[in-house]
């Protein structure tokens, strides 16, 4: 029976590499995650930010990718080295999914109202009717209207908002603990994310489910987190809670990422940016793997810093962390060069 | 009749497209463009912003006739290029060009980064081979890429480099016009950055008027002088930026604003998203077209369908009730920053400062890696 004081999800040391690469695409990731609560994992293409969604939920196929290390304990049990039965028992009931284009992802030759009564039929062994009645509820608690008509539509005669709508219907059906959303509104207007994005909230609250969310758009972060990592090049980089990031940022990765973004003040010169890009996997370095691109780096950051604890459970990976310190001797040494 | 500030004007622009033709009975038709007026002046960047299906993408290629117009004129340098043939149309390409959205996409993949970027020179006979060549060389290295480039192929770049070329393609001709349908938004925050810094430079480098089409606000408010809402094949409201978004008069520009997630934490009014999705173009609710979804439709809104009509200088707006309605703009304190954070975004930028003094080549893109030998 799991234990009600550990944490819903605990991920530790998460690494996965693909084929022969010489190196981690997500390396010595950490997460823990309480009951409701929502953690954004933030970061640009190919940070690893989805490999990781993808390897909890068993979704990752193995080979060509491989697990190099990690566990994640989910309800006591651990979810990266389950059986493939067990874990097909806990997928789609105890934790969902919710990706990214709901139009490749629901399945376009089965009326809507059905797939979601399969994942009720499939875990609740509900009857047919039982099912049915189950989907038309969870239409109606997703806010598509005329949802009798919609049980009976496919996913093409929906509009993208609507599809995305009964892809969340389908995730909650069976009131999961944990849900994971990859790039949920991502390809959603912004008038109708924003609508997705409350409906998501307000199911939450409902419902206490945790909820890890997987975006590359701080606004939305802002917004629907509690806590946040922040990934670059398959490492976590920064985390904490969602006040601390915005508010007292140390990493000088999230602190370019945010200067990158424009600012819907009144407008304030160039932006600035974060020089160059990532490296490919086949050149990653080995210490810090921002440092190719950090205005901060020194010769120390050849050696990986490690995630450390800079109170209330903000951590950060970063030798120059708090900046303030570090600026001052590093102008001199600028001027001395 | 026109005024000399004005380098690119639209009247009465329409474009319609047949989605379907029963075998009996009159085809079924999209109006993409239903009617644009709109007048761009010489030098400023001007954005058009909407959501997807609102007609924004074929409104620009209209601009530089990519696509045809159904009806109405596109007036460039006093002349309706949508008349002109191909010849002369040939002539003013190379004033108006195009920047895509998906730098994967547009460039042809069996010419090196050098041809491609030499093609519009060489399709308006433009200097010898060796002056071209120089050229190209010239321009890769103004859009942040090396000369040594030129041999490669697109393939090899990365999707901020590749929207670099297309940009370095798009200057060689050297236009007046730049246009670009969405041109940051498939890339990376970060590489987005440089990116919209690269078009602000250039632009002031050659002089360049900018038009940009883009859903994505914080990225308009940053480049835009002057904004145009679309919705729906329609333009809604037309204003100078800062105007647009301290009081916009427009209910669909209040719904967009409010809208924007705004990267600080309690920032956004949450609960307050406007209902619906946007109509089918195919058929378009009567009246005005918003008012489906609109918190301040009345009986008229229904029936009698708005026209844009200038409200103040440089300001129009397409709505019956904007006169007797105050409008929210953005919401107050979605921009700056926490005093901590701020203290290190300028430890930041002067670190960054530094380092690029250091090194003068930093802002071009790293020596490219050796790719997969």
């Amino acid at each position: 029976m799991p234990d009600d004081a550990a944490p819903l999800l605990e991920v530790t040391d998460l690494s996965i590499r693909f084929g022969k690469a010489p190196t981690n695409l997500v390396d010595g990731v950490s997460l823990t995650l309480e009951r409701g609560e929502t953690l954004c994992i933030v970061g640009e293409s190919g940070c690893g930010k989805s490999l990781t969604a993808l390897a909890l939920m068993g979704l990752l196929p193995m080979p060509p990718a491989r697990l190099m290390s990690g566990r994640a304990m989910f309800e006591g049990r651990d979810l990266l080295h389950l059986p493939i039965a067990e874990l097909k028992d806990i997928r789609g009931d105890r934790m969902a999914m919710i990706f990214q284009e709901p139009m490749t992802s629901l399945n376009p030759a089965i009326k809507v109202g059905e797939q979601i009564a399969e994942a009720v039929r499939r875990h609740r062994g509900a009857s047919h009717e039982e099912a049915r009645a189950r989907a038309l509820e969870m239409l109606m608690r997703v806010r598509i209207p005329a949802p009798e008509k919609r049980l009976d539509e496919y996913p093409h005669q929906m509009s993208g908002g609507m599809r995305q709508r009964a892809m969340i219907a389908m995730a909650l059906a069976n009131d999961p603990a944990l849900l994971i959303a990859d790039e949920p509104t991502t390809a959603l207007d912004v008038t109708v994310q924003a609508q997705v994005l409350d409906l998501m909230r307000n199911l939450q609250a409902e419902s206490n489910a945790a909820l890890i969310m997987i975006t590359h758009d701080l606004g939305v972060v802002a917004e629907m987190a509690d806590k946040v990592a922040v990934m670059y090049a398959g490492r976590i980089v920064e985390a904490g809670p969602v006040k601390a990031i915005f508010d007292d940022p140390q990493h000088p990765y999230t602190i370019g990422l945010m200067s990158s973004m424009p600012d819907l003040g009144p407008r304030g010169g160039r932006l600035v940016t974060i020089p160059g890009v990532v490296p490919p996997a086949d050149a990653m370095p080995e210490g810090c793997r921002f440092a190719s691109r950090c205005p901060f780096a020194g010769p120390d950051c050849a050696e990986a810093p490690p995630l450390s604890d800079f109170g209330g459970g903000h951590r950060v990976a970063c030798w120059r962390a708090p900046l303030e310190q570090a600026a001052e001797p590093l102008q001199t040494l600028g001027g001395a060069r | 009749m026109s005024r000399p500030d004005i380098i690119l004007e639209t009247r009465a622009l329409k474009r319609r497209f047949v989605t379907h033709k029963p075998l009996f009975g009159a085809p079924i038709e999209v109006r993409a463009v239903d009617g644009i007026d709109l007048s761009i002046r010489r030098g400023e960047t001007f954005a058009i912003v909407g959501e997807s299906g609102c007609g924004k993408s074929t409104l620009a290629r209209m601009l530089v006739r990519l696509i045809d117009p159904s009806e109405g004129a596109v007036i460039y340098d006093n002349k309706d290029i949508s008349k002109l043939g191909q010849k002369e149309m040939r002539a003013l390409r190379s004033d108006l060009q195009f920047i895509f959205q998906d730098p994967f996409s547009s460039l042809n993949p069996r010419m090196t980064v050098g041809a491609l970027i030499e093609e519009p020179l060489r399709a308006h006979g433009i200097g010898t081979r060796e002056e071209r060549r120089v050229r190209v060389a010239d321009l890769l290295s103004r859009v942040g890429l090396m000369p040594q480039h030129a041999d490669r192929y697109p393939h090899e770049f990365s999707g901020g480099q590749r929207q670099r070329i297309g940009i370095a393609r798009a200057l060689a001709a050297s236009p007046k016009v730049l246009i670009g349908d969405e041109p940051v938004s498939a890339l990376d925050v970060s590489i987005q950055a440089q990116v919209v810094n690269l078009l602000e430079d250039l632009k002031e480098e050659f002089g360049l008027t900018l038009i940009i089409i883009a859903h994505d606000l914080a990225v308009i408010r940053h480049m835009a002088d002057r904004v145009g809402v679309m919705y729906l094949g329609e333009l809604v409201e037309v204003g100078p930026v800062d105007e647009i978004f301290a009081n916009p008069r427009h209910p669909y520009t209040e719904a967009l604003i409010a809208a924007i997630p705004v990267p600080r934490v309690g920032a956004r009014a949450k609960g307050h998203a406007v209902e619906g999705d946007p109509p089918n173009p195919i058929a378009p609710p009567p009246g005005c077209r918003f008012h489906p979804r609109c918190p301040y439709a009345e009986a008229r809104c229904r029936q009698e369908r708005p026209r844009l009509a200038p409200i103040a200088e440089g300001e129009s707006v397409a709505c019956h009730r904007h006169e007797e309605l105050s409008l929210n703009g953005l919401v107050e304190g979605a921009a700056g920053r926490a005093p901590a954070a701020e203290k290190r975004f300028n430890l930041y930028r002067a670190a960054r400062a530094t380092s690029e003094g250091a090194k003068p080549s930093d802002n071009s893109p790293p020596p490219f890696p050796s790719n997969k030998e």
